[in-house]
């Protein structure tokens, strides 16, 4: 019987959580998902909003750009993020129209694991060919080129990609499309292409799981972005750009390779292959993806106010976070943008 | 009588003999299976060790009453919303499963047991209690999720009790089979009805049982990471069951990959809350089980 006593205790106590968390329904909670890209960023800049807004509060959970666009077809969050913006038929699909806020921009790094090996430079030859399976080894000669003096171990080269569907990898396949036509015509542009299948590949999900297989494999190089290659105190690659120079990864580079970006109507552009001596070549805009019109109209009040909020505090904090503020003329573009929500 | 006593020693000697082949077979065999048990034991112990060893500094209050710190939140930083998730959800499930598994398998093991109903019901059940948990969490996604609009604790809770139901039909089954047929007849001799001599003989006598077959079924689901993936997600926040759900398991599954040192360290001590929680529970339903048998 005390068995019985226990069960209706424990029904009792369920029953007053759900009446007591119930008590919190006059607040406005939004819940977005999506690019693992933005992530540490994103997660700072929502809950500093939701404790400056007693009244708000913003859960977004990093799944990678693709599950974020599915969950905003699907409707079940209120809006989503994508580093691969969204495609023409995807947008069709969505009723009630939908808005693209590019919020924030970052590097898309080639990070690795190679004991003794620090501040490595890679041609433009060099990486595509990794990347292709063509180059298989770290003294391959490709790599050795742009390193002289560099001691470099026969060690095999273990490439890391993502695992789910990714806007990161979107990002980098353009560029690599753009510098090469090999590359355009075997793998092409995707969020999850079909990598060539001789390369010694592991594939991990999001962004930081690509950067913990990088920290425990030696050999590995992959692709993440800046902040979470920094935060994780991995080696970066210096790449050549367009203009024969190598560019480390840092602000610097990302704002030179901004720098000349016209945004148009829809505001989305890509940065395939930026111009200019101090670019770094592989940098995108990241964006956030909202409905046109919401059924509540208080919560696309609440979804402006968010905007806001990250365009004039959150780019303050960017640039610590390893992100690329956003320049003064795209940000007055995105606030007037941002009242198409409605 | 002479004749029987010359048979007697005939007889081969049956003592002991130490170094004799079949004694020495005996040592090695039996060595072999003591090994093999005390390597049993090595992976929990090692798990253990570890947990305490990487999680172990982490335990504190502020664990139990903090919210989980953000990516570039260096230190400090709970796990309690993940803690009351786990427990809400698996609640949650626990409120679906009971009933409909305990009336299920009063069926299946006394009004029907050889009906085309319940052949049916017991094959489904076992094949789901082989289901891979990632397919409850897509089954729940589809008919929770999409048709309320959003992630949310419910969702969480409906998947776990897809994983629990067969655990809990079969074992509850298994229990009121148990019960003696001869109490059953005495209580219709005293006058019972088939309903009263259900209440009050063969559900009380097989109650340790089923609730056993319930524990477990719950520790396994505190454990579940797929099913949860696709119908709480996460969250930063204290819980609030309309929307997505912090638990034990998926923050261990996003931190354990988290750059950052605060979130791994966050990850490790979850584990080893989530490992206790499970130990606890697994004990709990030893000790019910063991009053049965007395």
């Amino acid at each position: 019987m005390k068995v019985r006593k226990f069960i209706t205790i424990a029904a009792v106590s369920l029953a007053l959580t759900v009446a007591g968390s119930s008590a919190f329904a006059g607040k406005v909670k939004l819940v977005g998902s999506g690019a693992s890209f933005p992530y540490p960023i994103y997660s700072t800049w929502f809950s500093q909003f939701s404790k400056a807004n007693s009244g708000i509060q913003v859960n977004y959970q990093s799944k990678g750009s693709g599950a974020g666009i599915r969950d905003f077809l699907n409707g079940v969050v209120d809006f989503a993020a994508s580093d691969a913006a969204m495609k023409e038929e995807e947008m069709a699909k969505v009723k009630d129209g939908v808005q693209l806020l590019p919020m924030t921009a970052g590097e898309v790094v080639l990070a690795y694991n190679l004991k003794g090996v620090k501040d490595l430079k890679l041609s433009r030859k060099a990486y595509t060919g990794i990347f292709l399976g063509k180059v298989k080894t770290w003294n391959d000669p490709l790599i050795a080129d742009a390193n002289p003096g560099m001691k470099l171990p026969a060690t095999p080269i273990t490439v890391v990609a993502r695992a789910d569907s990714s806007g990161t990898t979107y990002v980098l396949t353009k560029h690599l499309s753009a510098i090469s036509p090999e590359f355009a015509e075997k793998v092409g542009v995707a969020k999850q292409p079909s990598w060539p299948t001789d390369i010694n590949m592991i594939k991990s999900p999001k962004n930081a799981g690509v950067n913990a297989s990088i920290k425990r494999a030696t050999g590995a190089i992959g692709y993440t972005e800046y902040a979470y290659a920094r935060m994780a105190k991995l080696n970066m690659v210096s790449l050549e750009n367009k203009e024969g120079s190598y560019v480390a990864p840092g602000l610097t580079g990302g704002q030179a390779a901004l720098a000349n970006v016209e945004i148009p109507e829809n505001m989305i552009a890509w940065v395939s292959d930026p111009a200019g001596k101090d670019s770094y070549p592989i940098a995108t805009y990241t964006w956030m993806i909202f409905h046109k019109k919401y059924a509540d109209a208080g919560k696309a009040r609440v979804l402006r106010k968010m905007v806001n909020y990250c365009l004039d505090n959150g780019q303050a904090i960017a640039d610590q976070m390893g992100y690329i503020p956003l320049p003064a003329n795209v940000i007055a573009q995105v606030k007037v943008a941002a009242e198409n929500i409605k | 009588m002479n004749e029987t006593k010359n048979d007697l020693l005939q007889l081969p000697n049956l003592e002991r003999q130490p170094f004799e082949p079949r004694a020495l077979k005996s040592i090695l065999l039996s060595t072999i299976t003591i090994i093999c048990a005390v390597l049993a034991c090595v992976p929990l112990f090692s798990v253990l060790v570890m947990l305490i060893y990487r999680g172990g500094s982490r335990i504190s209050l502020e664990l139990f009453t903090a919210l989980p710190p953000t990516a570039f939140q260096f230190d400090g930083g709970g796990i309690s919303n993940a803690i009351i998730g786990t427990l809400f959800m698996v609640g949650i499930a626990a409120l679906i499963t009971i009933p409909f598994g305990v009336l299920a398998a009063i069926y299946l093991a006394e009004l029907g047991p050889y009906s085309k109903v319940a052949t049916i019901a017991r094959f489904s059940a076992k094949t789901m209690s082989g289901l891979p948990s990632i397919i409850a969490g897509v089954f729940a996604y589809a008919i929770m999720v999409i048709t309320m609009g959003g992630y949310s604790a419910w969702a969480g809770g409906v998947a776990l009790a897809v994983l629990m139901l067969p655990t809990i039909l079969l074992t509850a089954e298994e229990t009121i089979k148990m019960v003696p047929k001869r109490m059953k007849e005495a209580a219709f001799g005293m006058g019972c009805t088939p309903s009263q001599s259900m209440t009050k003989v063969v559900l009380p006598m097989a109650l340790p049982g089923i609730i056993t077959g319930v524990v477990l079924a719950v520790a396994r689901a505190a454990g579940e990471t797929a099913p949860l993936l696709f119908t709480a997600i996460f969250s930063e926040y204290a819980l609030e069951p309309n929307d997505p759900t912090a638990s034990l398991a998926v923050l261990i599954y996003n931190y354990s990959n988290s750059t950052s040192e605060n979130q791994l360290e966050l990850a490790w001590a979850a584990s080893l809350v989530l490992v206790v929680l499970v130990f606890i529970l697994n004990m709990v339903s030893r000790w019910i089980g063991s009053r049965t048998r007395k």
